[in-house]
């Protein structure tokens, strides 16, 4: 009986302890968003008739310093191309927060990222056409040729530009750089921008 | 003049110790030289009695005999007797083991015997299905919460072996971290039982308890072996326990399970990356004496698991678009293989309780719990960041009980206590993501009583509580330390009586009061979810949650024919929900819709019923059925992920009734109607209803001295396509089509 009691406090004093020597949660630590893209540079070059690059560099960009974030959206450059010129187009990637280029990275993943060129300006009656020039010879869109129609419909088209992840690029259809039905390869967009157009 | 010799003697034998109903006790009338046996529920009567004086005898094995004189006059006589273990040193005595009894009047049922035994292979919600007035709330066909009268989450708690269940419960797909083989019993309150068990358990609790450990010498194993074609899915799960036989009254057990299971088949194609494997392990030694009693207790829950590739989508208009495809877009083929998106998630839970007998009447409990909860989600991500989780969590709970019983050979028992809760929960850096949530610590006092009162038919309950919590919350915002010290404090109460109007009707109402601090996501969340396309805002000023809910229940049980109804209605101030704001954030990445949380006042009410009828020893029929209507009392509108009204009926028929061994075939029919109640805005539409079927055979072989149970369960027979409301990847995909499983369980 006695002993039994004893051993009781003994149990108690047991909990006791591991109670109040309980965790605490560890300090808070910055944490940068390695995922988050937050600028997109196009470079446009003009290309002349036998495929020569010629001229300055034109670029455009989009960016969004802080990611994915209520309240601030993206500042997007109007594009401004010339009619009847073709350029090469070089899509450059990056992450300004950890300050990383991560047009690399799609590149080392060419079998799993693919650009679409899609709005306005590339369906329906395109003003501008696109033709995948990626230096691996695999259809990636990092590099490629944009034409523009030397006398378009119309002016004032959207270019959207769609960087796709995890994609099936064997899907039928799916080597057409502007093709609509793009969800259909599967994956998910991990870029989805609009650029205003505007034709000289 | 002749004497009215019509009169009845009633009453009720239960162990003093716990309350639990004694089956099988021996009641005998001296004058009259009559007996009768108490049935499972502890009821004797005796019946057409003259009036007069009777000395009733109660006798039961190992308990100390009771004598009670008393005078008969009128048909109204009911007395509960309580029966107390005699001392131990009385040779050949059998030792209880101490599995507490849940002393509520709410509702409650549990799942054990051949319902768990068909239950076996699936997780904790998919088998909770099987009670009346749960549903689950799903992400996928591996993932899945229970929901009780329409609440989950954090508005239910689950305990594990008496230690309420601490994970990373606020997330929809985060599945409670729990091995439904460790169970002997699964049991459901309906109730709030916030008094009882703390806060948040406002729409009920759900108590998964392993059998008693074993008091004398004695060894038996069960070994369960599952099959079922549907994702090819195999299931393992052994469970020893025995009794030392040098020194009595000690105990132990040792459970262990593995789960592997490819990719799910709907009825047209394949989900991709919907494998899942699963590894647990438990443990658990105890010692019974007639004064003390303690046992310790450890679980581990390891699980990783698939989530459909294509719900894990970039922005809203892929959202959209798949939405409108209607199924996925990627044609996947069988595999076990799990990539990302996956999660990866292990519990370790352990526990010390102990109880001493101080007198005859009072006991002191006392109960230590440690959980550690680690949850890993993985992305699909480029490069190296794709082997880093991007939600990568730490979650430490340690639980303090300390209270005392006391019951009494007069009309009281009850429980008085204290209950300390300490939480830690921390990011892992590393994942290259702002955390959604902060790190945070938590502390939470509660002191609470609880009495009951029975005098034959009739038992009254009433209990108070009061709880004090403290949350401090750190994380850095666009390199800006955030702290917050916020404190919620709060009474809740309960009153509830059992009435047993008659042996064969009983009802019950339970009126409880219950409270939920809001929790750290609601308060914090800020950021992508990815499978919702959706920016969360969670907001620092809200409330806590005050619900009041009123639970009546009937019980009929004559014959053939068993009845259960249950009525409630939950009252629930400053309810807090995901509302969407109808605006959107335009990012690189794309289009997001925008949800913030509120509060406003809901009311739930509802019922269940389940019942069953034997219309000969050969053939019976059940059905069981819930309706739940949830409305946000403010707005005048709906709550999303309510679930819809649902029935499951069928029929059985025994092979060879009456030799006590289970041989049976079921055809049941689970109708599932549309939820036409829907909130003013959701991504997609309710799906249609849907009807399956399904066919279950179960038979029980004697081998030696050893039990065989082998069970078939086809499951949706005709390979039915169709989407539950409550499956959030209702949005993805249909859900599961026709399995075919084979169950395997020997007892030796």
């Amino acid at each position: 009986m006695f002993n039994s009691k004893k051993n009781l406090v003994y149990v108690m004093a047991f909990f006791a302890l591991s109670f109040f020597t309980a965790c605490e949660s560890d300090d808070p630590v910055i944490e940068n968003d390695a995922e988050v893209i937050t600028d997109v540079i196009l470079n446009f070059q003009e290309l002349d008739a036998t495929g020569n690059l010629v001229g300055a560099v034109t670029t455009f960009s989009a960016s969004d310093p802080q990611g994915i974030e209520v309240g601030a959206t993206p500042t997007i450059d109007n594009v401004t191309l010339t009619k009847g010129k073709t350029y090469q187009l070089n899509i450059e990637v990056r992450n300004s927060i950890e300050n990383e280029d991560i047009t690399e990275e799609i590149l080392e993943e060419g079998d799993e990222h693919q650009f679409f060129f899609l709005g306005t300006a590339f369906v329906g009656s395109p003003v501008l056409t696109y033709q995948y020039d990626d230096l691996s010879g695999e259809l990636i869109g990092v590099q490629g040729i944009v034409t523009v129609a030397a006398s378009p419909g119309f002016n004032n088209a959207n270019m959207r530009i769609i960087l796709r992840h995890d994609l099936d690029k064997n899907f039928p259809g799916a080597t057409n750089p502007s093709f609509e039905n793009f969800v259909q390869a599967g994956g998910e967009s991990d870029l989805d921008i609009t650029f205003p157009l505007i034709l000289n | 003049m002749a004497q009215d010799c019509n009169l009845v003697i009633r009453g009720k034998v239960i162990h003093l110790e716990n309350n639990e109903p004694i089956e099988s006790a021996y009641i005998w009338i001296n004058e009259v030289e009559r007996g009768e046996i108490t049935d499972q529920d502890g009821n004797f009567v005796i019946r057409n009695l003259c009036p007069g004086s009777y000395t009733i005898k109660i006798q039961f094995l190992g308990h100390k005999e009771i004598l009670d004189t008393i005078s008969l006059n009128t048909n109204s006589f009911n007395k509960t007797y309580r029966m107390e273990e005699e001392s131990l040193d009385l040779v050949g005595v059998e030792i209880h083991g101490h599995r507490d009894a849940v002393q509520t009047t709410t509702a409650l049922t549990a799942l054990y015997g051949d319902e768990l035994l068909a239950a076996r292979g699936e997780n904790l919600g998919e088998s909770l299905k099987r009670i009346a007035g749960v549903t689950t709330f799903s992400t996928g066909n591996t993932i899945s919460k229970p929901v009780i009268h329409g609440m989950h989450s954090n508005r239910i708690m689950i305990l594990n072996n008496g230690i309420r269940l601490e994970g990373q419960q606020w997330g929809a797909e985060h599945a409670p971290e729990i091995d439904p083989f460790l169970a002997d019993e699964i049991t459901v309150v309906k109730g709030a039982e916030t008094v009882r068990y703390g806060p948040e358990a406002m729409g009920g609790v759900i108590l998964v308890n392993p059998a008693p450990l074993a008091t004398k010498k004695s060894r038996k194993t069960e070994l369960n072996l599952l099959g079922g074609t549907n994702s090819r899915m195999g299931n393992i799960s052994v469970t020893h326990s025995g009794g030392s036989g040098k020194i009595n009254g000690l105990g132990y057990r040792v459970q262990a399970s593995a789960k592997r299971a490819g990719n799910v088949k709907s009825p047209d194609y394949y989900q991709d990356n919907t494998g899942m494997s699963e590894l647990n392990f438990s443990g658990a030694l105890g010692y019974s004496s007639s004064k003390l009693g303690i046992e310790t207790y450890y679980s581990f829950f390891n699980t990783s698991i698939g989530i459909l590739r294509d719900a894990h989508t970039g922005n809203l208009s892929d959202l959209e678009q798949i939405i409108q495809n209607g199924r996925p877009f990627t044609n996947a083929d069988f595999t076990y293989e799990i990539n990302n998106p996956k999660q990866v998630v292990s519990h370790h839970l352990a526990k010390v309780k102990s109880h001493y007998h101080l007198s005859e009447n009072w006991k002191l409990n006392a109960q230590y719990g440690f959980q550690l909860n680690l949850r890993e989600e993985y992305d699909r991500r480029r490069g190296d960041l794709n082997d880093r989780p991007s939600l990568d969590l730490k979650l430490y709970t340690n639980t303090f009980d300390l209270f005392v019983d006391h019951t009494h050979r007069n009309e009281f028992s009850g429980t008085w206590g204290v209950n300390l809760i300490q939480q830690a929960n921390s990011n892992v850096p590393g994942t290259g993501v702002t955390p959604l949530i902060p790190n945070y610590d938590m502390v939470n006092v509660g002191f609470y009583l609880m009495e009951k009162y029975s005098k034959g038919p009739l038992e009254l309950e009433a209990g108070l509580r009061y709880d004090l919590r403290n949350v401090q919350t750190a994380r850095f915002i666009q390199n800006e330390l955030q702290e917050a010290d916020l404190d919620y404090q709060n009474f809740s109460a309960f009153i509830g009586g059992l009435f047993q109007i008659n042996p064969r009707l009983s009802f019950s109402s339970n009126l409880g009061s219950a409270w939920r601090p809001p929790n750290v996501n609601e308060l914090f969340s800020q950021g992508l979810h990815h499978g919702a396309a959706a920016v969360e805002i969670g907001d620092s000023e809200l409330n806590s949650e005050k619900s009041f809910k009123w639970v009546n229940e009937l019980e009929y049980d004559h014959n053939n024919l068993h009845l259960e109804v249950t009525g409630y209605a939950n009252q629930i101030n400053n309810y807090i929900y995901l509302n969407p704001t109808g605006e959107t954030v335009v990012s690189l990445r794309g289009t997001f819709n925008v949800y913030e949380y509120l509060q406003a006042n809901a009311f739930f009410y509802g019922f269940d019923f389940a019942g069953s009828y034997e219309f000969t020893e050969k053939i019976s029929a059940y059905a069981k059925g819930s309706i739940i209507r949830a409305k946000n009392t403010d707005e005048n509108n709906y709550f999303p992920f309510i679930p819809s009204d649902r029935m499951d009926w069928g029929f059985a028929y025994d092979f060879d009734s009456g030799n006590g061994k289970t041989n049976k075939v079921t055809l049941s029919n689970i109708l599932v109607a549309q939820q036409t109640r829907e909130p003013d805005f959701d991504i997609a539409p309710a799906p249609p209803g849907y009807a399956l079927f399904n066919l279950a055979y179960q038979k029980q072989l004697q081998v030696h001295s050893n039990k065989l149970n082998l069970g078939i369960q086809v499951q949706n027979i005709f390979n039915t396509s169709y989407k539950e409301y409550m499956n959030r990847f209702r949005y993805f995909t249909d859900d599961m089509g026709r399995n075919i499983l084979l169950k395997i369980n020997y007892q030796f």
